[in-house]
């Protein structure tokens, strides 16, 4: 049995520990609420969007827009978020595992990969991956990224998508559902207006546009095909420091139960001790009685 | 009919409205119910609404709006932009000092970048200093 030293100083580096987790906890969950308004904020915005994407991709004059030309897929630009730190639990991974699925698929099907990797895990494992290219790195990217950033990431995927050189481009993040469940998802962003996910609401195809077709879409699909990359890194953003505060949580729990295992075997090392003491005092008593 | 304006920060307004007015690059347009369907792209101004036929002027109500997109449907009108305030929402004099501060950056600006910038913020506060003086003549 261990003695009661060592059990002492092993309680007490896990409950500093413990500390640690508990505070990373707070933390992580004061930056998810103000995360989860805001992905909750945009939401109804980037609905709308993507209707109206697909109600516009509906309209035949289109089809010759950059932006919406619809070509077979010989190569893909994949766009990559994960966080910069981990500590997550298994949101990296689970990140990680779907980007290694889609590569894998591109890989049997002959279709040529790129990628844009946002976030330093997603940065760090790309750069190991030979199946890939990677074009850009972004990291340390703000909570509220604002137009800047965004459009660095938008204008590259842009250009490698309208010269031709990609010929769609995916993005890889996580869908922020509930507080319960988020999910890695794979959702395609160029050409615009192409998500199977949205119902046709044929609206606008019949409509008017003014001043005339093309300057509307160029003012539009821009944009609103920034608004899903917004999207996608506001609800990345939320599910990260959702599975961050329970992966703390669980560490916090786990830390407390290792204290009381660790305090229950001190109490009896100590009593053992006094026990042993005992005896030998008794034992000497005897014999000295002799 | 139905009137959405939706910005990034979430949904400003979702409304039963008679008469709205919207800046787009073609110019000012008016929207009434039975409208035909329409997509176009709006730019910063001001948006007018007016609730019920018949409403006084006094009773109308003003939104400042940076660019977005717009899309009348026959019974929806749905303004997606970036961002909008309501005129009530907006302090005369803190715009007002907001604009100076964004003409002295436009006219300070090193590089492209910033007076960029500026002339986003410059655009912005003119807006909104046009909806809080609207807003001041109606009411009186």
């Amino acid at each position: 049995m261990a003695s009661t030293q060592v059990l002492k100083s092993r309680i007490r580096s896990v409950k500093s520990t413990k500390q640690i987790t508990k505070a990373m906890q707070l933390v992580a969950a004061s930056k998810m609420r103000r995360a989860q308004d805001a992905t909750k904020a945009s939401a109804p915005y980037t609905q709308a969007a993507r209707e109206l994407l697909a109600a516009i991709s509906g309209h035949t004059s289109v089809a010759h827009h950059p932006l919406f030309e619809k070509r077979d897929v010989k190569t893909r630009l994949l766009i990559v978020i994960a966080s910069d730190k981990g500590l997550a639990g298994a949101y990296n991974s689970n990140v990680v595992k779907l980007y290694t699925e889609q590569l894998l698929q591109d890989d049997k099907a002959g279709v040529k990969n790129t990628t844009i990797a946002i976030g330093r895990k997603a940065a760090q494992f790309a750069a190991r991956i030979k199946d890939t290219q990677v074009l850009g790195v972004y990291q340390d990217l703000p909570d509220r990224p604002d137009g800047s950033e965004l459009s660095a990431i938008l204008d590259s995927a842009r250009t490698q998508f309208t010269s031709g050189a990609v010929d769609a481009v995916d993005i890889i993040y996580t869908n922020f559902i509930s507080t319960v469940s988020q999910v890695p998802t794979v959702q395609r962003i160029l050409p615009a207006g192409l998500d199977d996910t949205t119902e046709q609401i044929g609206t606008s195809a019949d409509a008017t546009y003014e001043p005339s077709t093309a300057e509307v879409l160029d003012g539009v699909a821009y944009r609103l095909v920034e608004a899903q990359i917004f999207q996608a890194l506001l609800d990345s953003r939320a599910s990260e420091y959702m599975m961050r505060m329970v992966a703390m949580k669980n560490a916090t729990d786990n830390a407390n139960d290792l204290v009381d295992d660790l305090t229950l075997e001190m109490n009896k090392a100590r009593q053992g001790a006094i026990t042993q003491e005992l005896a030998e005092i008794s034992g000497g008593v005897e014999a000295l009685n002799e | 009919m139905q009137l959405q304006l939706i910005t990034l920060l979430g949904v400003k307004l979702d409304k039963e409205v008679y008469e709205i007015v919207i800046p787009t690059v073609a110019g000012e347009i008016g929207v009434f119910p039975g409208h035909e369907p329409l997509v176009s792209v709006a730019v910063p101004g001001v948006i007018v609404v007016r609730f019920k036929k018949g409403d006084p002027d006094k009773d109308l109500e003003y939104f400042a709006i940076s660019g977005g997109v717009v899309e009348v449907s026959q019974k929806k009108v749905r303004i997606l932009v970036d961002e909008a305030e309501h005129g009530d929402d907006i302090v005369e004099a803190e715009s007002k000092a907001a604009l100076a501060r964004a003409i002295e950056m436009r006219d300070k600006a090193k590089d492209q970048v910033e007076l960029e910038r500026a002339h986003e913020l410059v655009d912005r506060h003119t807006v909104r200093l046009k909806v809080a003086g609207l807003r001041r003549h109606r009411r009186q």
